[in-house]
């Protein structure tokens, strides 16, 4: 089965500049059809900017953004016509009922008046939906936001952070609700995230942000493999074995102590031994380092571990 | 067009509007009922009269300002602009929507208080007959003279967060209407002015010393100004 992949997001180079700081920097972002795409950065990364950028809420500095492959500067209502989005905070009428809220953008929508009653049940609101919702707890107003964000029947889901400010119970609501989201009609979904661990389980890609520049694009998968198989030598020279090993087909990193390769079965960590021993390299230790995933998220982040 | 209206009557007429809507009238109705209680025999001119110079001189300016803050402010507070703008609306219908019902509040204020009028003028017998014409013309008059002013309300309350800061700011340009609206050179120049320029009855049974003309030229050019800068205004707003 070899189906063209079906870009829903697109980004090339895209560069948002504020006060002359690049929050956003040259990002590219890559997004097929039926992804759940995990957004992840640590607080201050530029997810929400980027996010805004795609949204055309904001105008890039440069740079483009492609949804459904094409140019939002050109085609922003129709594409966004086929997007549902919850930017930061969820927004919402206090005044009005969760009902009166969906009504007010159902108009703008035009979808049938039936899909109300179906976004609510899917987010949990029907028995609240009457009341009005400047006296829902931040939980319910985050449902109400994703109810508004799938009443179009989307195709393409962007939800920013949307367990912010949640306690536990309430995250764990929240994750649910995304796991069972209907994903038979193809929804492709974007969810950011400050936590790994909040959309490892659901995610199909990952993007890492940090500082505005993304640091990793590709599958969970492969995340996971970086994680897992990573096999630390301790060297007497390791500055000058690192280009022998990358030039023989390794990723490899080297500190003053060590060599690490990522991608180590058996074998290449016996070729890689061979290697080092055949070029006269003492080897004092091989040990395999069993990183955790939430390990080498805040190693490509920057490490801010205090935070 | 029409849907993007019903969106924003939805918020609309949930909110404290129409309380504020009722003072204007429900000030005229008070005020007929004791004077005519109190013996005092009137014209359809004098109430006239009477009515507008309180009604236009104060209350018309600033429940435009009200109107206008009103339906921003639940935009500004939950994150609706955010939510307005992702949606697939162009950015024009959103304002010419705002637009539209900000001059509707002001036409049902309107006509509230010529209901107003009337029944006092009925209660308290008035002479026949009505003057259709001369009631026809201050009201819509009034109606028309607010416009530039909506328009350059609107513009205050969708760039300026706060709901009190425009309503202060138009509060404080309004008190001036005392001594401008008396001011034939600079009256008719001054948006808040204009609204009891125009609804003031001039001729037979208008005060003769506030007979100052509006000057169409000056209405249409600034409603044309204020709400071309509102408009551009929002095309670039942030959310
Ligand atoms: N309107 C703005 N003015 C100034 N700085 C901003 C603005 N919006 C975002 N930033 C800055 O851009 C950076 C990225 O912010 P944001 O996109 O909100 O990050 P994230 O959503 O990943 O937490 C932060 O350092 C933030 O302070
Ligand atoms: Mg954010």
């Amino acid at each position: 089965m070899t189906t063209i992949a079906d870009s829903i997001v697109q980004t090339e180079a895209l560069t948002k500049s504020i006060s002359g700081k690049a929050v956003v920097n040259e990002v590219n972002i890559k997004i097929e059809r039926g992804d759940i795409y995990g957004f992840l950065g640590p607080n201050g990364a530029g997810k929400t900017t980027t996010i805004r950028l795609l949204l055309g809420l904001t105008k890039p500095t440069s740079g483009t953004v492609r949804l459904f492959d094409r140019d939002i500067r050109n085609h922003r209502l129709d594409v966004l016509r086929k997007v549902g989005s919850l930017v930061e905070y969820p927004s919402y009428y206090g005044h009005l009922t969760a009902v009166e809220n969906l009504e007010a953008v159902r108009r703008l929508l035009d979808v049938p008046k039936e899909r109300i009653d179906d976004v609510l049940a899917i987010v949990r609101l029907t028995k609240d939906a009457g009341r009005q919702v400047k006296g829902y707890s931040l939980g319910m107003k985050q449902r109400l936001g994703i109810a508004t964000a799938l009443l179009g029947n989307p195709e393409l889901l962007i939800l920013d952070e949307p367990t912010n400010g949640l306690d536990p119970a309430g995250i764990q609501e929240i994750r649910e609700l995304i796991i069972s989201l209907p994903r038979t009609k193809g929804v492709t979904i974007l969810i950011s995230s400050h936590l790994l661990s909040e959309v490892e389980q659901m995610a199909t890609r990952v993007g890492i942000i940090a500082k505005g520049s993304m640091v990793y694009q590709n599958s969970i998968s492969h995340l996971r493999e970086q994680a897992i198989s990573r096999i630390r030598f301790t060297v007497n020279d390791p500055a000058s074995a690192y280009p022998l090993l990358r030039s023989s087909g390794y990723e490899a990193e080297w500190d003053d102590r060590s060599l690490t390769i990522g991608r180590a079965d058996n074998a290449s960590t016996a070729e890689a031994v061979a290697l080092l021993v055949k070029h006269h390299y003492d080897v004092y230790r091989v040990e395999e380092q069993t990183a955790s995933l939430e390990s080498l998220f805040l190693e490509m982040t920057g490490g801010e571990r205090s935070l | 067009m029409m849907s993007m209206l019903q969106s924003e009557w939805i918020k609309i007429k949930r909110s404290a509007i129409w309380a504020i809507m009722a003072i204007s009238p429900a000030g005229a109705l008070l005020t007929g009922l004791i004077a005519g209680a109190r013996g005092a025999s009137g014209t359809w001119m004098d109430a006239l009269t009477f009515i507008s110079i309180l009604h236009a001189m104060l209350l018309l300016p600033l429940l435009t300002g009200v109107y206008a803050a009103m339906i921003c402010r639940y935009e500004h507070a939950g994150g609706g602009w955010k939510l307005l703008f992702s949606l697939p609306v162009p950015r024009t219908k959103i304002y010419a929507a705002k637009f539209i019902l900000i001059v509707f509040m002001v036409a049902l204020t309107q006509l509230f208080l010529l209901a107003a009028l009337l029944i006092v003028g009925w209660i308290n017998g008035f002479p026949s007959p009505v003057p259709w014409r001369e009631l026809a013309l201050s009201f819509a008059g009034g109606w028309i003279a607010c416009l530039p002013l909506a328009a350059l309300q609107l513009f205050a309350s969708t760039a300026l967060h706060s709901f009190a800061a425009p309503v202060a700011v138009n509060a404080v340009l309004t008190i001036p209407n005392v001594l401008i609206g008396n001011s034939s050179r600079f009256g008719p120049y001054y948006p808040w002015a204009q609204p009891m320029l125009a609804m003031i009855p001039r001729g037979d049974g208008g005060l003769p010393d506030l007979t100052i003309h509006i000057a169409p030229a000056a209405l249409i050019g600034s409603f044309v100004l204020f709400l071309l800068t509102g408009w551009i205004y929002m095309m670039k707003k942030p959310a």
